[in-house]
């Protein structure tokens, strides 16, 4: 047999040690310019040659080796000093290193810069060769041919007049002079400053200004289209503001990626008066703007601080670039700090579109705390970037303004001035400018937020700062616990009106999304209140748009999304709790929540003003803030309900169980922990077992709310069942579907140890048999429980749920390890059996215990669980990781959710965990997750050296936990390296399907698509007759015809009745059978939750012919050629043993022949 | 043995080694067919009185559904057939430990396995040998239907109910035997510790004495201990920066460590880089 075309296993170990150095290749064509700096492109060669050639090849690392010489000659000054650094400076040289490799690859190629120059010029040369045009008046658009103008003209009428000219000056302003400007995106920014004999002294005023500048670019436009210089053209607007229009061009051909210039036009430094421009003036007129004559005329105008600063802000890039080149002649490392700050922002998506904490404001940031001595001048980029994060984690600028200015002169406003204007005050050197006018209070909040959270995890020696700081994406969809967004954006013109904001909508010139976001900030942080600590926001990203068409609306943008951070404790919480009925605050909680408001009455009998949302289940209480959100912009900003869209409940789908009210779970798990809780105390108090009971311990996912589907009591239908001849307990019948599946729930109960205990196995085997059959009689005789005694365990009926419960004695795998050797010597040797056991009755119940801990610290730990593993299962991993691998992966979310938060909802959660699973270097890396904060710093160290030592001999997929640092216990047997390979780049996929989905409000939500296998990969599908599937209601996509499967409705009786049908699944047996017999020959897998196909995958070497061996021919058939005597696999007769092993539950066998030929 | 069977009307197919491949159909009407592959049973060195020379048929390649009264039956045709015994690899029979019940025998493997068949005659050993390969055996037939699928489990799962009563008396019967021995155990170690204490005379009988028949075997993790007790000791017993060397030589060992360090993180970033995880987005 061979395979037709390159199948996926065999290859998937080679491909997995090549993928590193083949994908390089890709990506050395595509950025071949990265990559040119010769003399770096030496340096690394060397340092791979002289360190370790053989690492880089295998991608593993190795213990290092090194001579005596090596390590014990004596050492230089220059070595010494540079240890020294490394070690106290840094945590260690690593971080150090790291930092100097990041800043490698952001900066800027040699090549790379010779080839912006050299745009430059030419696009410079082009600009001065702009033709003069006659003047005609500022509203004619005539003379503009191929472009349109970037600017939204409303209103339409305004007087002056235009023409164009050649530009005054051309220079290069912003980052790139200043040499802070970094890799991806590069941006050069050229200012052209117009002309004075274009400009009035009167055009600050109506827009006239912004209007001409709109007007002069499209003139440069105009005249850039026929340069052969240029690649293409496009009109775009600096950081979303309208009024400000930016000329996008790209040089040509394949060079067009590599750079794009920004041309702002600008105008002469002493053009306007900076006093003009007090943020408490007035530069529109209510009656330009509005086109309506008011009869009586007010007697001032409202200020346009916006405006103004808008206006402002186009006289001093060449001030601002002067001031910043003398920083940055002063302090060194202010290139790379600011380069790292700014890698920092762009990873937290804060470095773009309107109101974003922008590169200039990071410079300039830094130039405050070099000119307040607030960092040193000989200071390196890592103290830079250090502090830098510490002064905004520490200061907050909406409250505090800071400003740049050393001795403004005496009309520059106060900083009081300017914090009465705008929500966020950093002010400039010249004292006029506010640099963060845009920003809201949210997003600065933000940023407080992530620089605070930076440094908390920074110094923790147990994780990798470096990649949580620097290398890890926060995209809003995996940061935040829910997500809204708020589409058909024309509903907020509404908006503006109902909250009466003209002045403000004059103030933006007509920018209706961003005058109203603060508003709805404002209004959504007040009514969600202690429910979340974080409320942000999108920054509407730039529009780009082509020159020959119009500036697109402000309706066309994308959906604004908000993001909230969620308090577990109160997030969820059905009651709004006002203040006392005739207090003063009353009236305005009457005013916030409106007719939800209500007088109520407490159990502590006061009577206040309350809301109460609906909500039984945890599941349905997780909407609750969905309820404020919509009842509020309803009632106070005109918006639809239909324009809100809530992102934090869709995956919830795939784990619902309970009948009437729709839930996830928690309430069920609850119950089955209560019935537990009361079996272990009935356990405590039986008397007349010949040794006590010490302890009794869970061991099951359901015991720490960690079940997928956990058991719901049941009633159970007696006619449908079958009788067993002497207990009368009910057995399945044949010719009926299969009935109902109850998982019995796993409970050790361990016995006191003691002298009687025999010292040998199979007497101990024996006695637990006695202890069940002990038990058995008692919890029958003193509970009326129906109990089934065998010799392994004893299942209990109690309650309408199932329990086994499995005696244990400490000393037995101590007796199952030991063994007399031929010399008579009493030697411990570990075998499979000792080890199954102790993971049984010790692990197993030990990790129960921890994470039912860690389900009361965080609630939402077990819905996540379940969110993780039902994707696993649903992918047919199930087998590889296990259900107690699983947990703990997730467990690490929240005990090391660096650089997020611990999750608070059950999406983010599970994103989070598809991000881990993929992105973790599994090779290189143990996981290590520090149940009960039991590890120390130190244990850290250890477990990382323990792992590089003896890595080879270790699971792919590693995880240390404070019991089990040495052999990661859970993943001791599965998954390999292949199916590993194969689970991230699975969990990868899903994860981008699963975020588009969610966050595209266009396409139809079905997040059903991450949790659907493919399964075109595999050889044979095994197809099942679905009413032998007992779970079969659980599947991903749920059957509409669901057959009777003996249960009842009505109230359950806590003890008594006939023993139901425990533990029976056909298709576990069939899988059962099915691995034992063909376990050698082909992998096999499934989906536990109610799949109904098994797909099977050949092993690659299952098919080469064997010579004939006696322990070598299972399923295999003869073939004699010459004297030579080999085996196959005999595959049709394999096939035919599907269908009869599976008698009755397979349906179809359907071998995929087209990938693989006999 | 070969030749004789070349003269056979219908063939039977042998393989060099001389083994011979049956072919073996679930069902009559079954498309495939499983090959088992027969052989007579001959070991030199074998005692074992449960698989007689001569009259025991080694089979190779005995799919799961074949049990061992099945086998029975199919193999009845060649002659009455004394005792079937099934193991999951070839190899001796393994049955040292003392007898268990049924309920406390670990559950076997469901996959393929290896067949001793013990006839009553020799002459059915060499007629299953030269049985002819076009005629299949069936396992599953009209007046012998096997049980396999959803059937199996259910009966399976009605015959995992085992009576208390039952229950109890293996355990009891195990542990009566269990103390038999225990206390056998005791009697013999005590006559044993009788014979070498001091007769009249004040002399001791040494005898070599039975494999492991010490009263406490020394075990291994004593032994460690004793080791571990001695190297403490001796460390205790150093000076430490007594003599100026050594002083010089901590030193020396704490920068040869950074530097060992120095060169491990080297190394991960050398690997880090080759990987390129350093480029942030």
């Amino acid at each position: 047999m061979k395979r037709k075309n390159s199948p996926l296993p065999e290859d998937l170990e080679n491909e997995m040690e090549e993928s590193g150095s083949s994908q390089d290749e890709g990506e050395e064509e595509v950025e071949k310019d990265r990559e040119t700096e010769e003399e770096n492109g030496k340096k690394r060669k060397r340092s791979k040659k002289t360190v370790t050639p053989v690492d880089s090849e295998d991608g593993v690392l190795r213990p290092i080796k090194l001579t005596r010489g090596e390590l014990y000659r004596p050492p230089t000054v220059e070595e010494l000093n540079q240890l020294k650094e490394a070690e106290s400076l840094f945590h260690c040289s690593l971080l150090k290193m790291q930092m100097e490799e990041l800043l490698k690859e952001v900066a800027l190629s040699e090549r790379r810069k010779k080839l912006v120059d050299s745009f430059v010029l030419q696009i410079t040369d082009v600009l001065h060769s702009v033709p003069h045009s006659p003047v005609v008046e500022l509203t004619d658009l005539s003379w503009l041919t191929d472009v349109q103008v970037p600017f939204l003209l409303v209103p339409k009428a305004v007087k002056g007049k235009f023409h164009m000219e050649p530009p005054a000056s051309v220079t290069l302003v912003g980052s790139y002079p200043l040499g802070t400007c970094i890799k991806p995106r590069v941006t050069v920014d050229l200012a052209v400053t117009i002309p004075s004999a274009i400009l009035h002294p009167m055009d600050a005023i109506n827009q006239r200004y912004p209007r001409k500048r709109a007007l002069y670019l499209a003139g440069l436009a105009q005249h850039l289209l026929s340069s052969p210089a240029v690649g293409t053209l496009r009109f775009s607007c600096l950081h979303g503001n309208r009024l400000r229009p930016l000329l996008l061009v790209t040089p040509p051909g394949k060079d067009s990626s590599s750079v794009t210039l920004r041309i702002h036009a600008i105008p002469p430094p002493d053009f306007l008066k900076p006093s003009r421009f007090h943020p408490q003036k007035n530069n529109i007129r209510k009656e330009w703007f509005t086109g309506m004559e008011e009869p009586e005329k007010e007697t001032s105008e409202t200020p346009t601080p916006h405006y103004n600063s808008t206006v402002l802000g186009d006289h001093l890039p060449q001030a601002h670039l002067q001031f910043l080149s003398a920083v940055r002649d002063q302090c060194p490392a202010f290139k790379d700090g600011v380069a790292l700050l700014k890698v920092w922002l762009r990873q937290r998506e804060l470095d773009q579109g309107t109101g974003c904490f922008s590169g200039f404001l990071a410079s300039m940031l830094l130039a405050y705390l070099l000119s307040t001595h607030r960092v040193g001048k000989s200071m390196n980029a890592y103290q830079l970037l250090r502090n830098a994060l510490h002064f905004l984690a520490s200061t907050d600028l909406t409250e505090n303004g800071i400003t740049l200015a050393k001795d403004p002169d005496s009309k520059a406003p106060s900083v009081a001035e300017f914090q009465a204007a705008f929500q966020v005050v950093f002010v400039d050197p010249s004292g006029h400018l506010n640099m963060c006018a845009d920003m809201t209070a949210c997003t600065y909040k933000q940023i407080q937020h992530e620089a605070s959270l930076s440094l908390q995890f920074w110094d923790d020696p147990t994780l990798n700062g470096f990649q949580a700081l620097l290398m890890t994406p926060k995209p809003l969809i995996r940061t935040y616990d829910n997500i809204f967004q708020l589409s058909g954006l024309v509903n907020l013109q509404a908006s503006c009106k109902k909250l009466k904001l003209l002045g403000e909508l004059m103030d933006h010139s007509g920018n209706y999304v961003v005058t109203v976001l603060p508003f709805l900030l404002s209004l959504l942080q007040r009514g969600l209140g202690e429910r979340i600590c974080l409320l942000t926001h999108s920054l509407p990203p730039d529009p780009e748009w082509p020159v020959d068409s119009e500036p697109p609306k402000h309706k066309d943008q994308a959906p604004l999304s908000f993001g909230l951070l969620l308090t577990p404790e109160h997030a969820h919480s059905v009651l709004e709790r006002g203040p006392p009925a005739d207090s003063p605050q009353a009236a305005e909680f009457r005013q916030l929540w409106g007719s939800r408001s209500e007088l109520r009455r407490f159990q502590d009998g006061a009577i206040t003003e309350a809301v109460l949302w609906s909500g039984v289940t945890a599941c349905q209480r997780r909407l609750v803030p969905l309820q404020i959100i919509t009842h509020l912009l309803q009632l106070h900003a005109d918006i639809p309900e239909s324009c809100v869209r809530f992102i934090g409940g869709e995956v919830d789908d795939v784990i619902r169980v309970g009948r009437e009210a729709p839930s996830t779970g928690e309430e069920e798990s609850l119950k089955v922990v209560q019935c537990y809780d009361d079996l272990s105390r009935k356990l405590w108090q039986l008397e007349d077992l010949p040794l006590s009971v010490t302890a009794v311990q869970g061991a099951h996912p359901a015991l720490r709310y960690t079940q997928v589907f956990p058991p719901v009591p049941l009633k159970l239908d007696y006619s449908f069942f079958g009788r067993e001849k002497t207990s009368r307990a009910l057995v399945p019948q044949q010719g009926k579907p299969c009935p109902v599946y109850i998982t019995p729930i796993k409970v050790i109960c361990h016995v006191e140890g003691s002298g009687k205990w025999p010292h040998d196995k199979q007497a101990i085997r024996h006695i637990k048999a006695a202890f069940h059959i002990r038990l058995a009689e008692l919890l029958s005789s003193q509970h009326k429980y129906t109990c089934k005694a065998s010799p392994t365990h004893l299942d209990v009926w109690k309650d309408g749920v199932a329990f086994r419960i499995q005696v244990a004695y400490h000393r037995e795998p101590q007796v199952l390890r030991e063994s007399v050797t031929a010399e008579g010597m009493l030697i411990h040797r570990d075998n499979p059996e000792a080890r199954a056991l102790e993971l049984e009755t010790q692990h197993r119940t030990h990790l129960t215990s921890t994470l039912h801990g860690l389900q009361q610290q965080y609630p939402c730990f077990g819905a996540v669980c379940r969110l993780a593993k039902r994707w696993l299962a649903a992918q047919l991993f199930s087998a590889d990781i296990g259900q107690d691998a699983a947990d703990i992966l997730v467990a690490s979310l929240f005990l090391q959710p660096a650089p997020y938060t611990p999750p608070s909802s059950p999406q983010v959660g599970l994103l989070r965990f598809l991000f881990l699973l993929s992105s973790f270097d599994w090779k290189n890396n143990p996981l290590v997750v520090n149940l009960g904060n039991k590890l120390t710093a130190a244990d850290y160290t250890e477990i990382k050296n323990n792992f590089a030592a003896s890595r080879d001999s270790l699971p792919i997929m590693f995880i240390a936990t404070p019991n089990d640092s040495k052999v990661s216990m859970w993943t001791r047997e599965a998954p390999s390296v292949q199916m590993l390979q194969r689970i991230v780049m699975v969990a990868a996929e899903s994860l981008r399907v699963l975020e588009a989905q969610l966050m595209d409000p266009s396409q139809t939500q079905d997040v059903r698509v991450a949790f659907r296998p493919p399964l075109d990969m595999y050889d044979v599908l095994i197809h099942l007759n679905s009413k032998q599937v007992p779970l079969i209601g659980k599947a991903v996509d749920r059957p509409r015809a669901t057959f009777y499967q003996g249960i009842k409705e009505g109230t359950v009786a806590s003890s008594g009745g006939a023993l139901p049908v425990i533990d029976y699944d056909p298709v576990k047996q069939y899988l059962t059978e099915l691995r034992d017999a063909f376990g050698e020959l082909a992998l096999f897998f499934y989906d536990p939750y109610g799949g109904s196909v098994i797909a099977v995958l050949w092993k690659p070497k299952a098919f080469e012919p064997k010579p004939f061996k006696t322990s070598l021919i299972n399923a295999r058939s003869v073939k004699v050629t010459d004297a030579e005597v080999s085996t196959v696999p005999n595959i049709e007769a394999i096939l035919e043993d599907f269908c009869i092993i599976g008698e009755g539950l397979v349906k179809k066998v359907e071998p995929r022949t087209e990938k693989w030929v006999v | 043995m070969a030749a004789s069977k070349e003269k056979h009307a219908k063939q039977s197919c042998v393989i060099p080694g001389g083994f011979t491949v049956l072919c073996l159909k679930f069902k009559s009407d079954s498309p495939t067919h499983h090959q088992l592959i027969v052989k007579e049973h001959r070991v030199r060195a074998e005692k074992s009185t449960q698989r007689p020379l001569n009259r025991t048929l080694f089979v190779l390649n005995i799919p799961p559904y074949c049990s061992q009264n099945v086998l029975k039956e199919l193999f009845s045709r060649f002659g009455p057939v004394q005792s079937v015994e099934l193991c999951e690899k070839p190899g001796a029979s393994e049955s040292t430990e003392p007898k268990l019940s049924k309920y406390f025998t670990p559950a076997e493997k469901e996959g393929f396995k290896v067949g001793y068949v013990v006839f009553k005659n020799a002459s059915s050993v060499t007629a299953a040998a030269s049985h002819p390969h076009d005629e299949p055996l069936i396992v599953c037939t009209e007046e012998r239907p096997v049980r396999t699928g959803v059937q199996k489990w259910i009966h399976q799962y009605t015959h995992s109910f085992i009576p208390p009563d039952q229950l109890q008396e293996a355990v009891d019967s195990f542990m009566n035997d269990y103390d038999k021995r225990k206390e056998e155990e005791e009697e013999r170690q005590k006559r044993e510790a009788e014979e070498q204490a001091e007769d009249e005379e004040g002399w001791i009988k040494v005898t070599k004495g039975a494999k492991g028949a010490k009263a406490r075997p020394h075990s291994e993790a004593a032994n460690q201990r004793t080791l571990q007790k001695e190297s403490k000791k001796k460390r205790r017993k150093e000076l430490l920066n007594f003599y100026s060397w050594q002083h010089k030589n901590t030193q020396k060992q704490h920068i040869a460590e950074l530097r060992k360090k120095f060169e491990e993180d080297k190394q991960k970033i050398a690997l880090l880089r080759a990987q390129r995880k350093f480029r942030p987005y």
